[in-house]
């Protein structure tokens, strides 16, 4: 199982880089592995509105959200999100918010 | 130039048997001849030092080397013992008959290699024949498991039967969309998908090997939560409901998806992803159905809101599980018919190898959503304004729906109704080549294996697809309706991977959004050309 060291801790992810153990998730991770998703600097509070969001919609249903849910719910557009995540709400966004891999025909 | 592998050196000791070297892959059309040296991405060595990588520089499945001599030799059995049960009938009675007519009858007349899109488009790799694979099997079958085998494969070429052989056999089954298209040139009738389909049953139900998207993560998720997708029950709600709400913008009108409706006349299956990935699609239906005045329900149990049935690639017991989830959910809603929505391999799965499988009252009659759709514009009950669709469309054939179930016309007979300028691809119909994504690839994304996708079993139909827009200006946008989640999926990603949409303003989707496109009344236009990445 490939490995990912961040602020010290050491995570196991899959291949793709998504985080395996779900509960070993905390805020320093995704801070920490913000840059290796293209994000330049801190995270903002836009980025948490969003991270914050996918969690809570995956604590609740198992999944993460359809894109176009994301968008109207946090009232943001797709350009905007790609803005805020550079590889993307499914790649960028999920991993960051430390959520499993889509899985399925999507 | 390479020399000409023969099926006895699938044993030969080699770091890779047959890369791909750049140049190889057949030449693609401007303005993608940037794309013409390209090969899948090179795997770092600590990535596979402890997989069988051996066979071409892609991995689909990624295999654990075996630790010891002890354990080598112990997957060489289970390897023999399960190829034992596929030749018996209280083993394999639903496929042992093609099976042993297939093993028997190869002339090897190499009509099947030019039918073949990854053969040919690999710029005719021999390990992708479609004979290879089935010539490796059908020499160890011999060698092992008939009376004097071992000394008459002398003369034959032999193979050696080691871990090298039987990992490298895993892997090449999945080199194969399962398109089938083999089959149907073949002049004696022999199957050589069908033998790749053996052969990852194969290594599926006695040994434990089959890609994680389809098993782990596929087909025992799917049953375990409900859907392969991870949504449970009440995700699958959340998700119509959002739907829902997406449509009536499009409508103007309230849509309703309606749920667990006992003794409705229909019960829709759609491949959840389509939920999650094209929830337009479940939306549009809803709205034809609705339109049209059905009297029809989605199912909330689980497993009941996803059609998919991965086992149909892999593994005949996780196929049974949930054909029969599937059939005794309609039994118990008592529903006339299960009309399954565009998803070419459930159409296969539930419709055709499920037949054999349901008996008594599990076996509920069940329909292609296509037809359904087709019957709904021949009635007249919808009105529809074809001018709205005034760009270029083609279609594309979803291999289980197309050459496996023979349902060819309803879909063209409503896209001339909706689509006037509507164009074939060549060739179409039955003779169509597979999206590249069929058999479970449009899913499997572990190591570099998306890269062999596009540039190589994806590749015929894109130069298809292309083709079939030739004479339309670059910066026109073009649809690529493909009634198939997979097909899609994998569409998506070859429009994506090749820069198609900004190249060539490629753009792809279903039917039934063509359909409600097109539809009299709605106050927004449901196909939106360029106003988001269509890969997303």
């Amino acid at each position: 199982m490939p490995q990912i060291e961040l602020a010290g801790k050491t995570y196991e992810v899959d291949e793709d880089g998504f985080l395996q153990e779900l509960d070993k998730w905390n805020e320093e991770f995704a801070e920490a592995y913000a840059h290796v998703e293209d994000i330049e600097g801190k995270l903002t509070e836009e980025h948490w509105m969003v991270i914050n969001y996918l969690r809570n919609y995956f604590q609740q249903f198992g999944i993460a959200p359809m894109i176009r849910k994301i968008c109207k719910d946090l009232k943001i557009d797709m350009k905007k999100l790609y803005e805020l995540f550079p590889t993307g709400p499914a790649k960028g966004a999920c991993k960051l918010a430390g959520l499993s891999k889509p899985t399925g025909c999507v | 130039m390479k020399t000409l592998l023969k099926p006895a050196d699938i044993s030969m000791n080699a770091d890779c048997l047959c890369p791909i070297e750049p140049g190889e892959l057949a030449p693609l059309p401007p303005p993608y001849e940037d794309f013409n040296e390209s090969i899948p991405t090179p795997l770092k060595p600590e990535k596979i030092k402890n997989i069988e990588a051996s066979l071409d520089d892609t991995v689909a499945i990624g295999i654990p080397k075996p630790a010891s001599r002890e354990e080598e030799e112990a997957l060489v059995r289970q390897f023999l013992s399960g190829l034992k049960k596929l030749f018996e009938k209280e083993n394999n009675w639903t496929f042992l008959q093609p099976l042993t007519l297939s093993m028997e009858h190869c002339a090897r007349c190499q009509t099947c290699s030019d039918a073949c899109p990854a053969y040919e488009m690999s710029g005719r790799q021999e390990i992708y024949r479609p004979i290879f694979r089935s010539e490796v099997l059908r020499r160890i079958y011999k060698k092992y498991l008939r009376a004097g085998g071992k000394i008459t494969a002398r003369l034959t070429g032999d193979i050696d039967l080691n871990w090298t052989t039987i990992a490298r056999l895993a892997e090449l089954s999945y080199r194969c969309t399962l398109c089938r298209r083999c089959a149907t040139v073949c002049p004696i009738g022999v199957d050589n998908g069908l033998i790749t389909h053996e052969i990852r049953k194969l290594f599926s139900q006695e040994m434990g090997i089959a890609p994680k998207e389809i098993h782990d993560r596929g087909t025992l998720q799917h049953l375990k939560v409900g859907s392969t997708t991870g949504m449970t029950p009440a995700a699958a709600k959340d998700c119509a409901e959002f739907i829902q709400e997406e449509m009536e913008e499009i409508t103007g009108y309230k849509v309703d998806i309606p749920w667990d409706v006992e003794g409705a006349d229909i019960l829709l299956l759609h491949n959840a992803g389509e939920m999650l990935a094209w929830p337009e699609n479940v939306g549009a239906f809803a709205i034809i159905f609705q339109a049209a005045g059905l009297s029809w329900t989605m199912s909330s149990e689980a497993a009941g809101y996803d059609a998919v049935n991965y086992g149909l690639w892999y593994d005949d017991v996780q196929f049974a599980r949930v054909a029969v989830k599937h059939a005794d959910i309609a039994r118990r809603l008592k529903v006339e018919k299960i009309v399954i929505g565009e998803c070419g391999h459930a159409h296969k799965a539930l419709t055709v190898i499920a037949d054999r499988l349901l008996t008594g009252d599990l076996n509920v009659p069940r329909e292609s959503a296509l037809v359904t759709l087709e019957s709904i514009v021949r009635s007249g009950r919808l009105k529809f304004d074809p001018r709205k669709n005034d760009f270029p469309v083609t279609l594309h054939d979803p291999c289980n729906v197309v050459r496996a179930m023979g349902i060819v016309e309803p879909q063209r007979r409503i896209l001339r109704k909706i689509a006037p300028r509507f164009r074939e691809m060549t060739p179409h119909g039955v003779e169509n080549y597979c999206c590249g994504g069929g058999s479970g690839f449009a899913i499997m994304s572990g190591y570099n294996f998306t890269d062999w996708r596009n540039l190589v079993s994806s590749r015929k139909k894109f130069m298809q697809i292309l083709n079939a827009f030739e004479n339309e200006r670059q910066d026109t946008p073009k649809y690529v309706c493909a009634p198939c989640s997979n097909c899609k999926g994998t569409i998506r990603d070859l429009i994506h991977y090749y820069d198609a949409e900004e190249r060539s303003r490629l753009y792809y989707g279903g039917l039934v959004e063509l359909m409600v496109n097109a539809l009299d009344g709605m106050k927004k236009s449901m196909i939106r050309f360029g106003e988001k990445p269509s890969w997303e």
